[in-house]
């Protein structure tokens, strides 16, 4: 368990000064983390409520719908989530693997690990185009159910799946330029971090977005 | 140079024992869909395995657990309260049938 180099717990002086935990007369972090990443954190319990909320009005709307559809069966689309969600919660291991070898300094490790993380978020943005792509030629659109019953599916699905979709395209994005910064020694360690912060927050998400929106429809 | 020291990570073991007991609970879910629960029933529990695996990912992948107790006192319990006032519309969406217009 014990590691010797430096891990997110450990904020150095230069790290503090840069984060500005350190500079007189300011008082040192009662969280004793660099700013950045309590920044991130916020930013996360900030998107978690926006998240929740729009969970928590796919609950109302479908609580207060008789005819609810449920249009998924359980192969092909929930076992193409469940290719998806093994997919999103790897991606978190190899985040968590170019972490740590970004922490211990070894630079090509990370930009594999690294590398291969936005290599599997692709994949999983790629694989929901695919689903929302098969769906719509189906006849789902935002107004549209081809199922009868309540259009409000597709306006519930494609609004939560789509936030979560551009979360993933972002991390994506914002992955590749991290290891690369990373790789070029323009950015640190702390940096790698904070992105792998954002990253399992948006598998965390696909945890409640999988059961409630995939498991809950299928007929 | 000082370090602010607070708790040590945990190693690459610990996270793939945490990835595989997070597929677990995936596998159950997916195993419960398919079982033809009741809805409710089915509801109750996918909410209380996915707040399970949550709270697993917020531990250990995202460091909260090697974190100083105040960062989760700070951030989480506003969230959750956040979550339970929420639930103050659901009496709107029962009665949402009785308001409709013909």
């Amino acid at each position: 368990m014990g590691m010797t180099h430096l891990m997110e717990g450990d904020v150095s002086d230069s790290a503090m000064t840069a984060s500005g935990l350190h500079d007189s007369p300011m008082e040192p972090s009662p969280f004793r983390i660099a700013s950045r990443k309590l920044t991130m954190w916020l930013f996360i319990v900030a998107d978690a409520a926006t998240f929740g909320g729009l969970l928590f009005g796919y609950g109302f709307l479908r609580f207060g719908s008789p005819n609810w559809p449920r249009p998924f069966s359980f192969s092909p689309n929930i076992v193409t989530g469940l290719f998806m969600t093994v997919i999103l919660l790897t991606s978190s291991l190899t985040m968590l693997a170019g972490v740590t070898a970004a922490q211990e300094g070894r630079r090509s490790g990370a930009m594999k690990w690294l590398g291969g993380t936005a290599l599997l978020g692709a994949l999983f943005a790629v694989l929901h185009l695919r689903e929302w792509s098969a769906m719509i030629r189906e006849g789902w659109s935002l107004t549209a159910n081809p199922m009868g019953g309540t259009v409000l599916f597709g306006a519930v699905f494609f609004s939560i799946t789509g936030l979560h979709l551009l979360h993933v395209i972002s991390g994506v994005i914002a992955i590749l330029v991290i290891a690369v910064g990373f790789q070029t020694k323009r950015l640190t360690a702390s940096h790698v971090e904070t992105t792998g912060l954002y990253w399992h927050f948006v598998d965390l998400v696909w945890m409640f977005v999988f059961p409630l929106l995939y498991l809950l429809n299928v007929h | 140079m000082t370090t602010m020291k607070t708790r040590s990570g945990p190693s690459m073991k610990v996270y793939v024992t945490v990835w595989l007991g997070m597929l677990m609970i995936v596998a159950v879910e997916a195993v419960l869909a398919g079982a033809h629960v009741s809805g409710g029933t089915l509801f109750a529990a996918l909410l209380v395995l996915a707040f399970l695996e949550a709270a697993i990912a917020l531990r250990y992948f995202m460091h909260l657990k090697y974190e100083v107790p105040l960062l989760f006192w700070t951030l989480i319990p506003g969230l959750l309260l956040a979550f339970l006032m929420m639930n103050q519309f659901w009496a709107d969406s029962v009665r949402m049938n009785t308001f409709r217009f013909p």
